[in-house]
């Protein structure tokens, strides 16, 4: 059946939301606006720069590239999810080590970036690190002190 | 950012799909939806509905026959071939989705949605018309298999027509393949691309030169023929902000023969 | 990846704060998604603000009908350029005659000159609706040809974009210092380039403009939440054209997603929600998309160099130049004319040229309008001062390592007055340029060259050296218009102790990733001889913080002289009035015989006798009775920084406009692929000297930001228009940025020569970026050496041109001539 409206119901860093959400609603519009998630970010209007990226039932994606109808009966993890409590996770600690970011805008998504790709291949080489963060503009670093900081981890 | 209003479904088989797509004169098909929501974004397109065909998995999946005929279902993404062992019959489709833009819209963009936009600057129309592929599209009356060169038949334009879904596309058995571009950064949109297959014949397919992938045949792989093959083809491509016609005619000619060369080196 | 980046070193306690790589306190919460953006800020019933722009670069607007858009079922209400103009006056304009006399408010008024122009501004409840109502926004228009090339902007029968400045000329003025007729009289060769272009691009950050804007009826105020990074500057173009007193309009910020110059000219979307928030009684909430930024924001200011003459000697030895500079600045002044003189303070770039003749004028063009960019307008004249040295020194057929090195000023010159009156403080060009060429290992490159053609590819190498100077002396926008009553510069910090001891840091900047925070920790912990962590800096900006002055803002590299110098001024007030306390609390010990040390104050003689920061805390705020008088102690301080600055000699075009003089000095290798034209920088250095470095680590990511951000201006980014005026780059799928895989190998280097002018010995930074584009443009030329010998003569060279510059070097070439004299 084609509806406007649908209600869906979505598990995000261990807490499950139902909400009625209409059809043409971004993925990425529902987390910040309607759940007030707001450390993904919206960089642009294309689908290029990856701020907005998070993991949908374990896979990368830009959710500014999906409805949030999409999202229906999914598990998400954000950028909220990462740390446990107050502390940072190693990753996060070693982009604040390696002076991964200045503005700190990409960084959400650079952070998922890294996440997926770690958790796929624990010891990334150099050229699988750039090649997993392709999507994920940096206007402030040049990147490569992120790269640093992904390989510091992934040692 | 922010769509119109539009209505959706999540068809749960194929048949219902098709159904839907039918009696919907303004819906449209959602597949990894990595260009279709971006154009809705833009307001440049909207469809009165989209009905979704990420829930079915009779889309999905790579099969490899026993003859080397690779059946790939239109839903696969990118990054499903590019880690499929199947897949690898062919290595020439994993390594370029490989190239199509980042992690993120691999992981969501699907082999039939990339076929079925036809942006002149896609991948893999041209791959798919030098590798000989066929298409499969379902409607209402049933099946048909079309070629690439009945499939593409003009920007964003198919012989998918309303009502239809492109479900599965096969490809030949063969090995000794290329690909070349030059893109926008590293990996990034093609400004013109050559795909060329030396399987048999000697088959080449130019990309982001007209509404459809070029396809010439030159009489060997010698890089005097290829060229004149692409000469002969005549074509006038457009002018962009990222290059002249003249440009793009003569990156055609070169990648033509890098393509060539490549697929000689694969055999 | 080779980058010469290696683990940060572990920060030692016991050494100072100030030149350790401090992690930033900014990090925790931006790795943790809780920092807060524009974009995060939520009021109960705001309305969603939607601009409807212009799809004409240049047409008389006929009619508007809002009707419709007004009847859509949760929409709260619209504005349109008719109500800007009877609610406010126009925005004051900077320039003399005829720029002066536009007339500029926040929404077209009767006519539109850039394709994105904001016409009508709709409100609704949701974001998507207020999109879905501007579509039912009726405009009809008769559209008129566009001005898209500044060059023939003021030919005629070409249609005026202004009718009130009576013609496309915006700003003219001659610059001229020396004697030319003696340099060129004395030359051996005169070198004349026909004409230079450098591109039209901006930073894109990541984060797009936005506000969200309260109006409070009962007081008449307006908060507004933005990101704008000058909220000085929007104050005092908003107050006077909204009639209101700068107080009612308090500026808000946390954090920014970067800015670069590109978000200190939002004012004219902001006076639209001031105005909104009071007419419709709601918050207005207004997001800037992807799209409408680079349709419509702060693009650099794209300069044309025609007629250059270069008077040399045989010897390479610089003479003197002259040249005409015309700047296109788009379809209003937000800015301008100001990059009319800001390219003053670099005019000899690094070289000794003492007889410079500079005629410039800025037209208007039916483009978005230009305002400051990472490296605003110097980087404009120092990318022109780059590629005069390498096309002489490729005309001369002369070492483009030699041309430089004998013209550099010295170290032995330092400080250096320039022709102009500016003061180069501190440096040393040579020695710098030897780390980089080192650090590409230029000793080797003809081998690699070799080795690169048996590969049938063509290795370039390429040298860009620039000055970032930093802290402005506003005294130099009187040089645009005389009348003006701008001079000097101002930062200002507060530093308090709480009723607990809490040092609480008030910085009036609005930084959007340079780590205020955390550097102006350090400054304050060296003087307080406390940790970092017991320093709280606080994050933002607030104007009601009374933390802020006329120049307030994160903008021309300055935090580091101007910030920091408030920083150090407050706590060493702070630091007195601590002592001042503690001896009156110990019975009349004097301020000499007293210390700091371990959070708190003692008796320098006898330890035991201290009184921790707490105490001070409590004494001053709630335990104060029976302390003397005469006191004078608040332990909540409040400095102005304010640079030793004259008023400019308007009338020669002299004086020191600006405090501090970084420098950068880039040396990039590139393999050219000649089939495609298609190269990759293969080799890159980057050599700074910033003066003394508070956190070195911070510095260089400075440095590799504003490197990356050159790399992609030098090869992709370009806001191109076609001749009907419409944008062809107008999001980041046609306007590529570099992404992680564009990145080349980098190796950076560093001096470190302190300022001799400023309290720290530090100096601004961060600008350096054009550098990049200098180095990539020469390496470009120098590949193409002995393959068509083009002449580079554009600042952005994509694959396609430099395919063209191959095939036609004639025609796609720029055009140079050698007269020996």
């Amino acid at each position: 059946m084609i509806t406007t409206e649908q209600t869906i119901t979505v598990t995000i860093n261990g807490t499950t939301y139902e909400r009625e959400v209409a059809a043409r609603k971004l993925l990425i519009h529902f987390v910040r606006d309607d759940l007030d998630l707001t450390g993904s970010h919206i960089g642009c209007d294309t689908g290029n720069c990856g701020a907005c990226s998070m993991l949908v039932d374990g896979m990368l994606v830009k959710s500014c590239m999906m409805l949030a109808v999409q999202a229906d009966g999914t598990t998400i993890e954000t950028v909220e999810g990462l740390s446990d409590g107050e502390e940072l996770n190693t990753l996060q600690a070693a982009f604040r080590e390696h002076h991964a970011l200045q503005c700190g805008y990409c960084t959400p998504g650079m952070l998922m970036s890294a996440t997926a790709l770690l958790r796929e291949n624990p010891s990334p080489s150099d050229d699988e690190i750039k090649k997993a963060l392709q999507g994920n503009i940096c206007r402030c670093t040049g990147y490569w002190n992120i790269f640093e900081a992904v390989k510091a981890v992934a040692r | 950012m922010l769509l119109r209003e539009v209505g959706y479904a999540r068809p749960a088989s194929l048949g219902e799909a098709i159904e839907l797509l039918a009696a919907n004169d303004g819906a449209r098909a959602l597949a990894g939806g990595q260009t279709l929501i971006n154009v809705m974004k833009a307001r440049a397109g909207s469809p009165d509905a989209l009905i979704d065909l990420n829930g079915l998995e009779e889309l999905r999946g790579i099969d490899l026959a026993a003859d080397g005929t690779l059946s790939i279902g239109a839903m696969t993404t990118y990054s499903e071939i590019v880690g499929s062992a199947e897949a690898r019959a062919r290595p020439i489709i994993g390594e370029v989705c490989a190239q199509i833009a980042d992690v993120q819209v691999r992981n969501r963009g699907t082999i039939g949605g990339n076929l079925c936009t036809n942006d002149p600057t896609n991948h893999l129309p041209p791959l798919m018309a030098a590798l000989g592929a066929t298409m499969t599209i379902a409607g209402a009356d049933g099946e048909r298999t079309v070629t690439s060169a009945e499939f593409f038949l003009g920007v964003y334009l198919t012989a998918v027509v309303q009502g239809e879904v492109l479900t599965k596309i096969t490809v030949p058995a063969g090995r000794s393949d290329g690909f070349a571009a030059v893109t926008l950064g590293v990996d990034g949109t093609c400004i013109a691309s050559a795909a060329a297959s030396l399987n048999g014949r000697i088959t080449v397919a130019l990309g982001c030169v007209d509404a459809v992938p070029v396809v010439v045949e030159p009489a060997t792989a010698s890089p005097d023929d290829v060229r004149a093959a692409v000469e002969a083809a005549d074509i006038d491509p457009p002018s962009d902000v990222h290059a002249s016609s003249a440009y793009r005619a003569h990156l055609s000619q070169v990648l033509a023969v890098r393509a060539v060369n490549q697929a000689q080196g694969a055999a | 990846m080779t980058s010469t980046t290696i683990a940060p070193e572990q920060v030692e306690v016991g050494k100072t704060w100030s030149g350790q790589s401090v992690p930033r306190k900014e990090d925790r919460r931006l790795l943790q998604g809780q920092g807060v953006f524009v974009d995060d800020i939520k009021r109960h019933g705001m309305g969603y603000l939607h601009f409807v722009r212009s799809p004409y670069a240049h047409a008389h607007i006929t009619s508007i009908d809002v009707s419709q858009a007004e009847e859509l079922p949760g929409v709260y209400g619209t504005l349109t350029g008719e109500e800007v103009a009877a609610l406010t006056d126009p925005f004051f304009q900077i320039s003399s005659p005829p720029g002066a006399n536009v007339k500029d408010f926040s929404l077209a008024l009767g006519k539109v000159r850039y394709v994105g122009e904001a016409i009508v501004a709709v409100v609704a409840e949701t974001r998507e609706l207020a999109r879905d109502a501007s579509e039912l926004v009726e405009i009809e228009y008769e559209p008129i040809d566009a001005v898209v090339d500044a060059r023939y902007a003021q030919d005629a029968n070409v249609p005026t974009i202004h009718e009130d400045a009576g013609g496309n000329l915006m700003w003219h003025g001659v610059y001229e210092w020396g004697d030319l007729d003696s340099a060129f009289a004395e030359a051996d060769r005169v070198v004349k380039i026909d004409q230079l272009h450098f591109h039209r691009f901006n930073s894109t950050p990541l984060e797009c403009d936005g506000a969200l804007v309260e109006f409070n009826k009962g007081t008449g105020q307006w908060t507004i939440h933005t990101n704008n990074q000058f909220p000085g500057f929007a104050a005092i173009m908003m107050g006077p054209a909204m009639r209101t007193g700068l107080d009612r309009l308090r500026f808000v910020t946390q954090d920014i997603g970067g800015g670069f110059g590109n978000k200190i000219t939002s004012h004219p979307q902001l006076v639209v929600c001031c105005l909104l928030a009071r007419k419709l009684g709601r918050p207005i909430q207004w997001t800037e998309w992807r799209t409408d930024f680079h349709l419509s924001m702060s693009h650099g200011n794209e300069r044309w160099f025609l007629e250059t003459e270069v008077a040399v000697k045989n010897d390479g030895t610089l003479l003197g130049f002259r040249t005409k500079a015309l700047d296109d600045a788009g379809a209003w002044l937000r800015y301008e004319p100001l990059g009319g003189v800001i390219w003053a303070q670099v005019t000899p770039g690094m070289y000794k040229w003492r007889n410079i003749r500079v005629d410039f004028t800025q037209v208007a063009t039916n483009k978005a309008p230009v305002s400051p960019n990472r490296g605003y307008s110097r980087m404009q004249h120092l990318w022109f001062t780059e590629r005069v040295i390498d096309i002489v020194a490729h005309e001369l057929d002369l070492d483009p390592v030699e041309v430089r090195k004998r013209n550099y000023v010295t170290v032995d010159d330092m400080p250096y007055e320039t022709p102009n009156g500016c003061v180069y403080d501190s440096g040393d060009y040579a020695q710098m340029l030897d780390i980089g060429l080192e650090l590409i290992d230029y000793a080797g490159i003809e081998e690699r060259r070799a080795d690169a053609k048996a590969r049938g590819r063509l290795l370039g190498v390429g040298i860009g050296s620039t000055l970032d100077s930093g802290t402005n002396n506003f005294g130099q926008s009187r040089m645009i218009n005389p009348e003006l009553q701008f001079s000097g510069n101002n930062e200002v910090a507060t530093v308090k102790l709480d009723i607990f001891g809490e040092i609480v840091v008030t910085l009036g900047t609005t930084p959007q990733g340079q780590g205020h925070e955390t550097t102006a920790a350090q400054v304050v912990a060296d003087i307080l001889k406390c940790s970092v962590d017991d320093v709280n800096v606080r994050a933002g900006h607030d104007s009601y913080w009374n933390s802020h002055a006329g120049f307030s803002g994160t903008y021309a590299s300055q935090f580091a002289v101007t910030g920091l110098s408030a920083v150090k001024g407050a706590t060493e007030m702070l630091a007195v009035e601590i002592k001042k306390l503690a001896g009156a609390v110990f019975g009349g010990v004097p301020e000499e015989a007293l210390e700091l040390a371990d959070g708190g104050v003692r008796i320098k003689e006898s330890p035991d006798a201290f009184l921790p920061f707490m105490a001070c805390g409590a004494i001053i705020n709630a335990n104060n009775a029976g302390l003397p008088e005469d006191l004078g102690v608040t332990l909540n301080c409040r400095y102005v920084y304010r640079p030793p600055f004259q008023v400019p000699d308007v009338e020669r075009k002299f004086g020191n406009l600006t405090l501090t003089y970084a420098t950068q000095i880039h040396v990039a290798v590139i393999e050219v692929d000649p089939e495609t034209g298609y190269y990759d920088i293969v080799d890159y250095a980057a050599v700074d000297d910033c003066g003394r470095r508070i956190n070195p680590q911070i510095v260089e990511g400075q440095v590799m930001g504003a490197t990356a951000q050159a790399l992609g201006a030098a090869v992709h980014e370009n806001f191109v228009y076609d001749e009907d005026g419409n944008l062809l780059t107008p999001n980041f799928y046609d306007y590529h940025v570099p992404h992680a895989l564009d990145m080349p190998p980098l190796a950076t280097g560093s001096l470190e020569s302190p300022s001799p002018f400023t309290p720290l010995g530090t100096k601004g930074m961060g600008e350096g970026g054009g550098a990049g584009i200098h180095a990539v443009c020469a390496a470009v030329q120098d590949a193409l050496r002995g393959h068509g010998d083009a002449i580079v003569w554009d600042s952005c060279n994509p694959y396609h041109r430099v395919w063209e510059m191959l095939n036609d070097p004639k025609g796609a070439g720029g055009t140079v001539s050698v007269t020996t004299t």
